[in-house]
């Protein structure tokens, strides 16, 4: 159908916007450094704290670790895969979870009313405090010869973070069938699962889209910020700490660590645009998302 | 008035009263004291001025929602019964066609809902688009069609299961009057061809008088059934919207709504002229 051929241009639209900010950043960082060698800055711009733009491009090339044959753009590119099973993995959680908690909340008024408040509490829970209590509660589980390991806790942060905003959006989109609509329903003899559905869960989409993706923006930064504060290691996160350690001597080095977030964002954000021109390409256009 | 069931009344609602609200300040009153009765393959139009209850009449025929005293009979069951039988069909004045289903599959769903197979569902689907003149558009979206066409579809779909009573709410209240008249046409058309009970609500009084066999006539604060127009038009054909006898029709119609106009303070003025 057409329209969906003008969604997917319109994605690539979107996709040029997207390298043309890129560039645009990139201008501005050299603007600025050049400005900071005529007149002082409030920052330091000096190579070491800021480096080249090319400098951080030469720096996918080095070494991962003096004298091994992968260099640091493979490392980057493997922790960047790890670190997206993990987000992966938080977000099927997250999502799933958060679903059925927004069907049962729509289903239940009484639960709604009891359970609203503790998913928007969940939320105001600092990460920080969080990580090592999920660690340390999570390494007293075990189920027989299965151990917990420090990267479910991983997942679990990230499932937690993700929830939140598709639970809340999932509710909101149940609930926006018209009454008429429902009175449709109703007059269908329907069951409550048929309404569910035939009616509430095709008229959640144009909801569901922009809480997938905030869901998986808070998997990835769930993901990396855990990653760092449990320590697992393989991940994205943690080379990041790993890299900004060795600033002295390779500056650029954290920098490519942080284009492999910035690509692990990109993969997240290309797939839940995909997942969108499945689910609305039977929508009129106008739809919210 | 009698409770008893015979074999030709559609509908038998007697004593119904219906208050929103009750024992706190928003109290309304919208249903007092409702009988009416209607006989298989009558076409009867409710009318009255905003808020007098005239959705609310036809909710409770539906079970869509519940009443508080009297009794209502469909085809002879509770209105509950007869809704889970799916013993009629509604359309509203919005069409309220699921815009992620084509039309074809919009018709189909009383269908589903009522564990038809598919290739039973096709045929019935393809059938009522007929009906309703839409053969072409059903691989159409619902928002490709224009308002009358999707208030098409919204029949076609209210006769799915082929209930034996239709009920309809202001279902050409947002058409332009042109529209409006040829669907005027069209569902006396599809009354004729299906001998459908048809409990008929709308605004215009012309729709009500050229639909009906029957004008039931409400007023609100407490909404109540005030009179009731037997409508002798025989076959429509295009002069009745000019005929002298349309115009007394239209009239009395009127004069009924007007006597019982509790909204200004010129209502004895009204009395003393009819
Ligand atoms: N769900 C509800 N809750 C409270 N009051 C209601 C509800 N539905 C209807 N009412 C009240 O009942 C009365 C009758 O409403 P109803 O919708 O049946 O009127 P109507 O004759 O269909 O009006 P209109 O011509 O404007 O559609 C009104 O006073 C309305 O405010
Ligand atoms: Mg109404």
């Amino acid at each position: 159908m057409a329209s969906t051929r003008d969604r997917i241009s319109n994605g690539f639209v979107s996709f040029l916007w997207a390298l043309a900010g890129i560039a645009i950043i990139g201008l501005m960082w050299e603007l600025t450094k050049l400005i900071g060698t005529i007149i002082d800055l409030p920052f330091n711009t000096s190579n070491q704290a800021m480096p080249h733009i090319w400098t951080m491009f030469s720096a996918f090339s080095l070494p991962e670790v003096r004298g091994s044959d992968t260099t640091v753009f493979q490392a980057v590119l493997a922790a960047s895969t790890y670190s997206l099973t993990l987000a992966l993995g938080g977000f099927v959680i997250g999502v799933s979870v958060g679903l059925l908690l927004a069907i049962i909340m729509q289903r239940f008024l009484f639960f709604e009313r009891g359970l609203l408040p503790f998913v928007i509490a969940s939320q105001t829970v600092p990460l920080i405090a969080l990580a090592p209590l999920i660690v340390g509660i999570g390494n007293q589980i075990s189920f027989g010869p299965i151990q917990w390991s420090t990267t479910y806790s991983v997942m679990f942060i990230a499932a937690y973070l993700a929830f939140f905003p598709l639970s809340v959006g999932a509710l909101r989109g149940l609930q926006a069938p018209s009454s008429t609509s429902l009175e449709l329903m109703r007059s269908y003899a329907a069951t409550n699962n048929k309404v569910l559905w035939k009616l509430r869960f095709p008229a959640s989409i144009p909801y569901l889209v922009p809480a997938l993706k905030v869901s998986a923006a808070a998997a990835v930064v769930g993901t990396v910020v855990a990653e760092i504060s449990t320590g697992v290691r393989g991940g994205i996160g943690r080379l990041m700490v790993e890299y900004a350690r060795e600033t002295t001597s390779q500056p650029a080095k954290v920098y490519v660590a942080v284009f492999g977030a910035i690509l692990l964002g990109l993969v997240v954000a290309a797939a839940i645009t995909a997942v969108d021109v499945l689910l609305t390409r039977n929508l009129p256009k106008k739809g919210l998302a | 008035m009698t409770t008893t069931f015979d074999t030709g009344s559609a509908l038998a609602i007697s004593n119904v009263s219906k208050v929103f609200n009750k024992g706190n300040e928003n109290e309304v009153i919208a249903l007092s004291d409702v009988n009416l009765n209607v006989h298989t393959g009558e076409f009867i139009s409710l009318i009255g001025p905003s808020g007098c209850g005239k959705s609310t009449l036809l909710r409770v025929i539906g079970d869509l929602t519940g009443f508080d005293s009297g009794s209502v009979q469909v085809s002879g069951k509770s209105p509950e019964d007869a809704r889970k039988e799916r013993l009629y069909g509604i359309a509203f004045q919005q069409a309220a066609l699921f815009d992620w289903r084509t039309v074809s599959k919009n018709i189909e769903l009383p269908l589903e809902l009522a564990g038809w197979d598919k290739s039973q569902r096709e045929v019935r689907s393809a059938e009522l688009l007929e009906m309703v003149q839409l053969s072409e558009f059903g691989n159409h979206r619902p928002w490709e069609l224009s308002g009358g066409m999707q208030q098409r579809v919204a029949i076609a779909r209210s006769l799915a299961v082929d209930p034996p009573l239709l009920l309809m709410d202001e279902p050409f209240g947002a058409l332009d009057e042109m529209t409006r008249e040829r669907m005027q046409n069209e569902l006396l058309r599809i009354r004729l061809d299906t001998g459908k009970t048809i409990v008929f609500v709308t605004h215009s009084i012309p729709e009500a008088v050229y639909l009906s066999d029957r004008v039931v006539v409400m007023s609100p604060r407490p909404g109540r059934i005030t009179a009731e127009i037997n409508v002798d038009l025989g076959e429509r054909t295009e002069t009745t919207r000019e005929s002298d006898h349309f115009f007394h029709c239209v009239t009395s119609v009127r004069e009924a709504l007007r006597l019982h106009d509790t909204s200004g303070t010129s209502t004895s003025s009204f009395r003393g002229e009819v």
